[in-house]
């Protein structure tokens, strides 16, 4: 896990050449072919853009059924995939969230309390 | 580029032969298509197989040289062709490649799959392998839940309400009971549809196609060497493949595919026809509200008015333009490699007049295939000949 200031961070990639950030797990930037990807930590912050509560579950996540599978549009500009947070208030569209923990591509979300 | 015909069509029911091993289905599907082109087997000049999940299911691989070997075709390139759900459409395109490249002139198309015998965690776990597993996959998402989100963006965006959507579970199971080859027809009320088990919210059970075992199968000829084949010859007007992103993060709206848009935008392009002119479609409802996503995608209904359109009938069969008349994958059936060649077989039957389910003067038909998160889609426009 990352951290910013004990808050949960998003691991990212950032193209050394271009500038382009995108989710990690590559080894070259798509919009430039550049090899040189720096790590980078963006904050988990963001608005739901769907959500769905998945009830039959693949193996590995059956033990945590029914869960919330949410959509993030993060401030920072990507889309990205996460679980909301079984205590979190019930998603909406639109509604923001935050970040609450994350194990490898493993993100769990939170909608902000106003 | 040469014109291609289909010539001759095969396909099993599709539903469950959990007792014969998936290369015998494809053998099945395939004899039928040759006896129906009424093509001597030496004339056959490459086979391409669709199939997606035989490895982890069935721990079979190497099927199209295992099919042509039964066949007893002649010492030519076979090739099983992967895309996950629109596997069978990319191997169409391939052998219509082939044909009209001039590298060949005559091709064996085959679509097969098998599911029925597996658990349903190991099929679930085998689908999965066309989800980005590095960013989606870990949050536990599914493939119903990629149109449960699709789902709740059109009820917010458009207004689409649960009884729009069970127009077209309605309409493609009743569809289904007039198709012999199709799996689950049946009649039901949006009570019935309301009432079923929720898969991933919105979705519930009614929306979601079965797991199926099929083949399929198609001979294609060069349009100017059909001398010594019989029967019909359907035109090959276009068949397009994309690309579109392997992640939801991809995809700037969740309810509509790049690849679909796309495929459709250069399908009518090649064909030089406008959506307007297209009579009939076979396109791919994995799940209720993946029709009206396709449906609106392919230009055929105006942007969010596919689950309108459905409860006013005007994609039922004497509608405006009749959407999946053999039951689609909701009812016929989703053995996913054998899918996009059966929905060639059925389009095929529609323009020669001889469909359980005819759309009345069916002159020009389109297909539409569909694999992973919208990674890779084929569109194809098929003309009965003048």
């Amino acid at each position: 896990m990352s951290a910013v200031n004990d808050t949960p961070a998003l691991s990212v990639v950032r193209c050394a050449a271009c500038g382009r950030v995108d989710t990690p797990r590559r080894s070259v930037c798509s919009a430039c072919l550049g090899s040189q990807l720096e790590a980078l930590a963006i904050q988990g912050e963001g608005v739901i853009a769907s959500f769905t509560t998945i009830r039959r579950a693949p193996t590995q996540f059956r033990d945590r059924a029914p869960y919330d599978v949410v959509v993030i549009d993060l401030d920072a500009g990507l889309r990205v995939t996460g679980r909301l947070d079984p205590h979190s208030s019930p998603a909406a569209v639109g509604a923001r969230v935050r970040l609450v923990s994350v194990q490898g591509s493993d993100t769990v979300f939170a909608v902000s309390q106003t | 580029m040469r014109e291609v015909s289909i010539v001759g069509i095969g396909s099993t029911t599709f539903g469950r032969h959990a007792a014969t091993p998936i290369e015998q289905l494809g053998v099945q599907a395939a004899v039928e298509a040759l006896l129906d082109a009424g093509i001597d087997r030496s004339r056959i000049g490459a086979l391409y197989l669709g199939n997606f999940i035989s490895g982890p299911l069935n721990g079979k691989e190497v099927l199209a040289g295992i099919v042509a070997d039964q066949l007893g075709l002649p010492n030519i390139p076979c090739t099983k062709v992967e895309g996950a759900c629109a596997s069978g459409g990319i191997a169409f395109r391939h052998a219509w490649l082939a044909i009209a490249s001039g590298q060949c002139d005559a091709a064996l198309v085959v679509g097969v799959e098998t599911m029925t015998h597996a658990p349903t965690a190991q099929t679930t776990a085998a689908l999965n392998c066309a989800m980005d597993n590095e960013n989606d996959g870990p949050s536990g998402l599914t493939f119903p839940g990629l149109f449960g989100l699709a789902w709740r963006i059109h009820a917010d965006r458009y207004g689409t309400t649960r009884e729009q959507v069970s127009a077209v579970v309605k309409k493609n199971k009743a569809n289904g009971l007039l198709n012999p080859l199709a799996q689950m027809g049946a009649t039901l009320t949006d009570e019935q549809i309301a009432a079923s088990a929720l898969i991933c919210d919105p979705l519930q059970l009614y929306d979601c196609c079965p797991a199926s075992d099929g083949a399929a199968a198609l001979v294609l000829v060069a349009s100017d060497r059909l001398s010594g084949t019989q029967g019909m010859p359907v035109d090959i007007l276009a068949a397009v493949q994309t690309r579109g992103s392997p992640s939801i993060g991809g995809h700037p709206d969740l309810c509509s595919f790049d690849a679909t848009v796309s495929a459709a935008g250069r399908a009518y392009q090649m064909a030089g026809i406008a959506p307007g002119d297209v009579d009939v479609v076979e396109l791919h409802d994995c799940f209720s509200v993946a029709e009206i996503v396709d449906s609106e995608d392919l230009g055929l209904v105006p942007r969010g008015e596919g689950a309108i359109w459905a409860a006013e009938g005007r994609t039922a069969v004497g509608g405006q333009i009749p959407i999946n008349p053999s039951g689609g994958l909701l009812a016929k059936g989703h053995p996913v490699g054998a899918t996009g060649v059966g929905q060639l077989y059925e389009v095929v039957r529609q323009l020669r007049g001889t469909h359980p389910n005819q759309v009345r003067d069916a002159e020009i038909g389109m297909t539409h295939n569909l694999g992973g998160a919208g990674v890779a889609c084929t569109v194809s426009l098929l003309r009965r000949p003048a």
